[in-house]
């Protein structure tokens, strides 16, 4: 599902088509509208790369009164003259609510919708998800600092003990040696 | 005080990574895509300024393009 998007011949381009059409047209007419539009390229001489029909969808604002509408989008090549023909009809087109003409990138991988929303859909965390997760690592970043106070403070306790230790030590062995020394009788002081 | 006085403080919202480049260098931002676009929009549907969300000058500027397209084909709000 991704054709290329490089055009075959020098003269002509590869373009997006995005029309938005009112979702409450009966089925038959949806069917001449559809060939309506699809007439308009055929007579530009394009040629179809991909189709794809998002279906209903609803609207962020209402436009001329409807909140919901269905969107196709087209991928076509055809020669750059033929766009301002194309979209003349499409704006002339009483259907047609809005469309949009856009020039993909080179690299621009065509993807379905329905598909996209597919993967979105299995894979992205909801906010209470995101809420819950970052609760739990902030718990457990507390709980990891605290491990580390209390194993920083037993260390320090534990070395200070040791330095007493030794120095108790070091006393016994100085007097020890002195007592030594003094009771030494082969010394003449 | 110095420890407490340092908690205390925000952190600094210039010291953000643009995400655009990080993930292999965006080159072209879709319209189409409404879950990528949507986080760079506020309540009121403006789109956020760079400097909160950390984007890089040349990808905010794709993200604007993007948005106003999405707008204009009813997908994102103008004004909630």
């Amino acid at each position: 599902m991704s054709p290329s998007l490089v055009a075959s011949s020098e003269d002509t381009r590869i373009y997006e088509f995005a029309i938005m059409y009112p979702a409450d047209l009966l089925q038959k007419q949806e069917a001449e509208f559809i060939k309506e539009v699809e007439g308009y390229f055929s007579e530009a001489g394009a040629m179809q790369i991909a189709k794809d029909a998002w279906g209903r969808r609803g609207l962020a604002y209402p436009v001329k009164g409807h909140m919901e509408a269905n969107f196709v989008i087209y991928y076509y090549e055809l020669d750059p003259s033929k766009v301002k023909e194309i979209e003349q009809n499409l704006r002339i087109s009483r259907n047609v609510l809005r469309h949009l003409v856009v020039k993909p990138p080179k690299n621009y991988q065509i993807l379905k919708y329905s598909d996209v929303y597919a993967d979105w859909q299995k894979n992205h965390e909801s906010v209470d998800e995101v809420r819950t997760r970052e609760k739990e690592e902030k718990v457990k970043e507390q709980v990891a600092k605290k491990a580390k106070r209390q194993v920083e403070k037993a260390a320090s306790e534990r070395t200070k003990e040791t330095k007493e230790d030794k120095g108790v030590v070091v006393e016994a062995q100085l007097s020890r040696k002195l007592e030594e020394l003094i009771s030494d009788d082969s010394l003449d002081i | 005080m110095a420890q407490k006085q340092q908690q205390q403080r925000r952190p600094d919202p210039r010291g953000k990574k643009c995400p655009f480049c990080t993930k292999a260098s965006t080159r072209y931002l879709d319209y189409k895509d409404y879950p990528t676009l949507k986080p760079y929009t506020d309540y009121f549907g403006n789109i956020r300024a760079r400097y909160y969300t950390g984007v890089c000058l040349k990808h905010q500027k794709m993200l604007r393009g993007a948005i106003e397209k999405a707008r204009f084909m009813a997908m994102l709000a103008y004004r909630k």
